[in-house]
């Protein structure tokens, strides 16, 4: 147990000791500001600015925000469609790949320009290098930026009064763009390369094997002297192309779509122990970097404090919930101790669906990471874990991933729930809510309400409507309590704009295509638009000085209240859920 | 006309971040991979005296009495299939559920297997990364404790004496990075290639 928590501290500790000076970092990036990088940056940034006749100076107001936010997407989805059904002609496709059916090219679309990454496809089998380098690629790069400037705009509200502007959402992405992801990537992707992953635009290799297979005429796979082989088969597939660089941005912008279909934990894309510690890393940090800048923009750092313990609460909670009940592993899996499951000389535990290079806790530590930022990468196969080792992430996402969320995004939402904890423990007191100094009206509870209650909505809508269809039945691979997890999961993966999945559930059907790429689009769009109506409404109210009548949203009372209010939401939400599918499961597991 | 300028603008947002996010940057990354780091970037292939290539980060299936056995692999031989109908194989995860009755059933015959071919250990427990699939379907290490336990069928079938197999066992194995990341892991492979004299 003890190498366990070592571990854990490693990896907990290396990402707040780089989020800190991160967060101050973003925000000299975000304002314009003088910083460590200026020296390239700033050149780039003012060529590229003036040849796309950006201004920076300029002011929106949310409604513009907004409407830049919107049409940016817009392009982005039809140039990314355009592509994924046309790289059968397009080039860099050594393997000759076809394009993809419009279900499943609106599904990744959707997926992509919603910071989602969810992939009803195997990218390895599927999509050419053009696809992935400058299809989602790009979009990996340009969601989480759109994520960074509209959490800047209702940063500028809460601080701004009687004013309008928000800032400008093109010099925004630009800045997040140049100053903050690309500089990070590169640095990722190369790491990534020297440990082992693959950079290159060459064709598949083979790799030859050791003990080759028979082929029987029907196509399955037989010892090489079995009688029935008709051929034999001595070679197996090495996917090439440019990985590493897609792998390093889709860990840092909290997207999480694998260039293979198994994701991070396959040896070419995550290739050592080192390289899990960053990319595992690398899908916090930013996200626990920007509630820091909160605390540095509105000038009282107590209040970025106040929100990251309550999201650091939650999270080692669900940390030590996996760890725990992977280590134990399953009577299933134990077979009466005929199989050893104990630590001597091995991880231990439940290694179904489990890499030997990281075993039990780190990728206990991956699941809990990357459910609670709404990454959705792996580096196991959650499919595979215990019942209650799979629920807690399940349960991350479903608190409308809030943990450190997305990037901009997460925090977002997490401020529409500060702001109904304010009101209810107002209530609760007789005082008048109020946040940083500005009264909370009807127009910012309604816009507080929608960022809260928006992704359970989406959720349970979408989980229904994937029950009502019989023929969902016929794409899970197993049956019973655990099915409805399978089928509870990709909807919420969906739903909470995380990507991970259940991958033993074949979705890749006109019919679930379209239900999650639906939910995608409504779980991005609608708190974006809330976050900015909300920013619009703050920046244009006057501040009031603080009373002795004033609740401090900065004390530990306060981060209990906040715990309170989000654990209540998703549990008044989604518990008649969670007891169909992997509490019913636990229960007959150990019965 | 406000909203034809913002459609420029997004326009000439996405063709930028298009070139310098998708294009110039894969580029760059791709030319210091090739060359700071080759034999990485181009997929860990090492020649063998047999005349064969290898990728060491990819597993493999092996069920010989002289080889050493690694994780439980999924082959599948639909995935890569060339124009001409030549097959490569490919594998993934099993995604099965480790609570529900047919993984139990499973693992008894992985267990059962495991046991026959291993009669000097018929009373001790059976490492489990020895009975269960990997998250890649390609994980290319096995556990020490899962190592150790073949070594007396090894030395068995392939001549060599316990000492020798041992050693080649620890040549293969990888140790925790920085003495704390990660568990230490076998490279079956590896080490099959030196039992084979391949390597």
């Amino acid at each position: 147990m003890i190498d366990e928590i070592t571990e854990y501290a490693v990896y907990v500790a290396f990402l707040v000791a780089c989020a800190i000076p991160l967060s101050a970092y973003i925000n000299k990036v975000m304002a314009g500001e003088k910083h460590l990088l200026s020296c390239i940056v700033a050149p780039v940034e003012r060529f590229a600015c003036r040849i796309m006749g950006i201004d920076a100076s300029e002011q929106m107001n949310w409604k513009t925000y907004l409407a830049t936010a919107l049409i940016f997407s817009i392009i982005s989805f039809v140039a990314l469609m355009a592509i994924l059904m046309l790289q059968g002609v397009l080039p860099f496709n050594p393997e000759g790949l076809a394009g993809l059916s419009w279900d499943l090219a609106f599904n990744t679309t959707a997926s992509f320009v919603t910071n989602t990454n969810w992939q009803s496809y195997s990218g390895e089998s599927a999509l050419s290098y053009f696809s992935q380098a400058i299809g989602l690629t790009v979009q990996n790069f340009v969601t989480p930026a759109v994520g960074m400037a509209v959490l800047f705009a209702l940063f500028r509200g809460l601080v701004a009064q009687n004013s309008e502007g928000l800032g400008s959402f093109w010099t925004d992405v630009v800045r997040a763009l140049l100053g903050v992801l690309l500089p990070l990537s590169l640095v990722l992707a190369v790491v990534d390369v020297w440990q082992g992953s693959p950079q290159n635009v060459d064709e598949y290799q083979t790799t030859q094997l050791v003990e080759p297979v028979g082929l029987t005429a029907d196509g399955d796979i037989v010892d090489a002297d079995d009688p029935e082989a008709v051929s034999v088969v001595d070679e197996m597939a090495v996917p090439m192309g440019p990985q590493a660089s897609q792998v390093a941005i889709k860990q840092l912008g909290t997207n999480g779509g694998g260039y293979n279909g198994v994701n991070s934990a396959s040896p070419l894309e995550n290739p050592t122990p080192l390289t899990n510690l960053l990319q595992c890393v690398s899908l916090l940090l930013i996200p626990v970097a920007l509630v820091f800048s909160f605390g540095r923009f509105v000038n009282d750092r107590r209040q970025g404090r106040a929100i990251f313990f309550s999201m650091f609460a939650v999270f080692l909670v669900a940390l030590f919930t996996v760890g725990y009940f992977e280590l134990a592993g399953t009577p299933q899996l134990a077979q009466n101790g005929a199989v050893y499951m104990g630590q001597e000389g091995q991880s231990g535990g439940n290694m179904e669906g489990k890499e030997v290079r990281f075993g039990v806790t780190d990728s206990a530590l991956w699941a809990t990471f990357t459910t609670a930022a709404s990454n959705g990468s792996v580096n196991s196969m959650h499919d595979s874990y215990t019942p209650i080792g799979g629920m807690v992430p399940m349960i991350l996402m479903q608190l409308g991933e809030i943990i450190f969320g997305g990037i901009g995004c997460g925090l977002y939402s997490m401020i529409g729930f500060v702001i109904l904890t304010v009101f209810i423990a107002g209530l609760m007191v007789g005082r008048t809510p109020e946040y940083l100094g500005k009264k909370i009206g009807p127009k910012e509870m309604r816009m507080a309400v929608v960022l809260a209650i928006c992704t359970p909505v989406v959720i349970l809508v979408g989980a229904a409507a994937l029950c009502l269809d019989p023929a969902t039945q016929a794409s899970l691979n197993n049956g019973g309590p655990h099915g409805f997890s399978e089928v509870l999961y990709v909807a919420t993966s969906a739903g909470g704009n995380n990507g991970s999945a259940f991958a033993g559930m074949n979705c890749n059907t006109p019919f679930i295509n379209t239900v999650l790429g639906l939910e995608m689009l409504a779980n991005r769009f609608v708190p974006m638009a809330a976050a900015l109506c909300l920013a619009g409404s703050l920046a244009s109210r006057q501040k009031v000085a603080a009373s002795a009548g004033t609740l401090s949203t900065s004390n530990g009372m306060f981060v209990f209240l906040l715990i309170l209010i989000v654990v209540l939401v998703a549990a008044l939400s989604m518990f008649p859920a969670l007891a169909l599918g992997p509490i019913a499961e636990q229960l007959q597991m150990v019965l | 006309m406000k909203s034809m300028a913002h459609w420029a603008k997004g326009l000439a947002l996405f063709a930028a971040a298009t070139l310098v996010c998708g294009v110039a940057y894969t580029a760059a990354v791709t030319v210091v991979a090739q060359v700071a780091f080759p034999y990485q970037a181009n997929g860990s292939f090492v020649e063998g005296s047999d005349g064969n290539r290898y990728s060491m980060l990819i597993g493999q299936s092996y069920a010989d009495d002289d080889h050493m056995w690694g994780r439980v692999q999924n082959y599948n031989a639909e995935t890569f299939v060339d124009e001409d109908g030549s097959v490569r194989l490919w594998a993934g995860p099993s995604n099965i559920s480790p609570a529900s009755e047919d993984f139990e059933a499973s693992v008894a015959e992985r267990v059962a297997a495991v046991r026959a071919a291993h009669p000097e250990h018929a009373s001790d427990p059976v490492p489990s990364d020895l009975v269960t699939c990997s998250g890649s379907g390609l994980d290319p290490h096995i556990s020490p404790a899962a190592a150790e336990y073949q070594v007396e069928r090894l030395a068995a079938h392939t001549g060599k004496s316990e000492g020798e197999i041992r050693a080649i066992i620890d040549e293969c194995t990888e140790r925790p990075q920085f003495g704390i990341l990660g568990d230490e892991a076998v490279n079956v492979l590896k080490v099959n290639l030196m039992l084979d004299g391949v390597l």
